[in-house]
């Protein structure tokens, strides 16, 4: 379980979260929708440590990161680092001795290749492999489809999937709504570093309908387009 | 107008990239110039063929200029004409100061072989980036010297080459740069900041994570100076003291650049830690005190991430 309390943070006086309350439950897989800019990256970084932040952040472990596999956006590759050597540079992080890796590459990455020269969705499924093989209690996944051919996806999905019978957390943003209603148990969306809706299963229909309203509106129309 | 614009672009980045350095703008105009005439003496003082070394360094210096994806960008934006004009020019201005330093040193005809040199790099993009994997012995344990090794391992055996000269020519001097010249390669491999992501994925606390750096850091330039050691150790037995001396002292600076880049951890270090290191260079026993301040101001950095 991970609880947050009033956390807030603040970029100099710009504050870019405010006073969020979460609870994310243990075999439970939450999704984080929101615009850009909304404040989901940065909640990610607060939840995994990265940021300083005001508030609280309590959890079941005494040290929640090492038990957190985190996705980023746009994960960071070292220029003349292989795939593989990538994996294992998490894997030592965690302190694990890897074993066949080429046996663990569900996405069929070249791993002996730099990571550096990877497409886009390459990059995001090497940086999803090193994670799962971290082992990792929670995830916290930052728009893990985005960039990923469509295979994949399902792939992820799966995963995903998994976890939940695992009895492990999982955290997703994303803006493809349609993979995040079907696998998510509650969405979150967010504005303005604000939560401001908690959405179950029942209800996603009517939030993603509330969205295309609300995102949509008549803002096309402004273009006159002809 | 387009060229005036894109100069002043470049003024622009150069003044963030001081100002991101801790450098004071004003400052660092009048420092940088200081410095570069300082380093050019000593070059040409130092050094028998020293124009030849000057020009290389400054060949090496605008090669910068040729990068691809720079040049790629730039082809998009301009015609051929005007990316021609632009480059030609931009090398030029790069390489102003080593030609008013070779004009000073009455280099006239290098100056005018430099600088034909210079503009005819201008037609090569060289690729920083070969795709070919470089194998190497340190990819069990990233990342430092995986990437490292791979992006200067030809520096390995020109330093294999000099100690075998030194053997030879009974230099033992020359030996010990050999050696050096490994330890400033695996001392470059530490001057950058790696992305937080990287450090905070270790489930160690910030201690345990700087003597991990510390052991793999030493255990792997041990291993890359063992030739040289051995070589020189049996081949000038009477001077194995003094190179003892040397590698103990490759060891606390490694120690220094490793303690130092995380003491300013996630930002690089800033120009007040570069200025400790280059006291230290020069006066080498000042590392009994910046080595505990580095480390005490990196575990407090790293306490921040390390420590949830």
């Amino acid at each position: 379980m991970i609880k947050t309390e009033k956390l807030s943070k603040f970029y100099g006086k710009k504050q870019v979260l405010n006073t969020i309350d979460l609870e994310f439950k243990k075999g439970k897989i939450y999704g984080i929708v929101g615009e850009n800019g909304a404040g989901k990256t940065t909640l990610f970084r607060c939840l995994s440590g990265l940021e300083n932040y005001k508030g609280t952040i309590t959890s079941d472990y005494t040290k929640l990161k090492d038990h957190l596999g985190l996705l980023l956006t746009e994960p960071f590759f070292f220029s003349k680092i292989t795939g593989k050597e990538y994996i294992r540079l998490l894997a030592n992080a965690r302190q694990m001795k890897l074993t066949n890796i080429e046996e663990k590459n569900i996405f069929d990455l070249p791993l002996n290749q730099y990571a550096s020269t990877y497409s886009t969705g390459m990059k995001k499924k090497l940086a999803l492999t090193a994670i799962l093989l971290q082992q990792n209690d929670i995830f916290i996944l930052d728009e893990p489809f985005n960039g990923v051919d469509i295979q994949s996806n399902l792939v992820i999905t799966e995963i995903i999937k998994k976890f939940k019978k695992l009895e492990k957390t999982v955290i997703i943003s994303s803006h493809i709504f349609s993979t995040l209603s079907d696998i998510c148990d509650e969405i979150y969306l967010m504005k303005n570093g604000e939560i401001i809706k908690k959405v179950e299963q029942v209800d996603f229909v009517k939030l993603e309908n509330e969205m295309k309203e609300f995102t949509i509106g008549n803002r096309i129309d402004k273009l006159e387009l002809k | 107008m387009w060229m005036k614009e894109y100069f002043q672009l470049q003024i622009k980045i150069l003044n963030r990239r001081m100002i991101d350095f801790g450098l004071p703008i004003l400052i660092g105009y009048a420092i940088l110039p200081f410095v570069f005439v300082l380093l050019s003496n000593y070059l040409f003082e130092k050094i028998e063929f020293a124009n030849y070394v000057y020009g290389l360094v400054a060949l090496i210096f605008v090669s910068k200029l040729s990068e691809p994806k720079r040049n790629d960008f730039l082809k998009s934006i301009f015609n051929t004409y005007n990316y021609k004009k632009l480059r030609i020019l931009e090398n030029i201005i790069y390489c102003l100061p080593f030609t008013l330093f070779l004009i000073y040193k009455k280099q006239f005809v290098f100056s005018i072989l430099f600088n034909l040199s210079v503009i005819s790099t201008m037609l090569f993009n060289f690729c920083t980036n070969l795709n070919a994997v470089i194998p190497t012995p340190f990819g069990k344990k990233p990342f430092e010297f995986t990437e490292g090794f791979r992006k200067s391992f030809y520096v390995f055996p020109i330093a294999y080459f000099l100690t075998y000269i030194s053997v030879s020519v009974g230099n033992f001097n020359l030996g010990i740069f050999s050696m050096l010249l490994i330890g400033i390669i695996c001392f470059s491999y530490y001057s950058k900041i790696e992305n937080d992501y990287f450090v905070w994925n270790y489930n160690l606390s910030p201690k345990k994570f700087l003597l991990e750096k510390t052991k793999t850091c030493v255990l792997f330039f041990t291993i890359l100076i063992l030739p040289i050691i051995i070589t020189l150790g049996f081949s000038f037995i009477n001077q194995i003291d003094i190179l003892i001396v040397f590698i103990l002292l490759c060891y606390a600076y490694l120690t220094t650049i490793i303690f130092a880049k995380y003491s300013s951890f996630p930002n690089e270090m800033s120009i007040s830690q570069g200025i400790l290191i280059g006291l230290s260079l020069v006066f080498p026993p000042i590392l009994i005190l910046f080595i505990p301040l580095f480390y005490s101001q990196s575990i407090k950095k790293l306490n921040t991430i390390l420590n949830d």
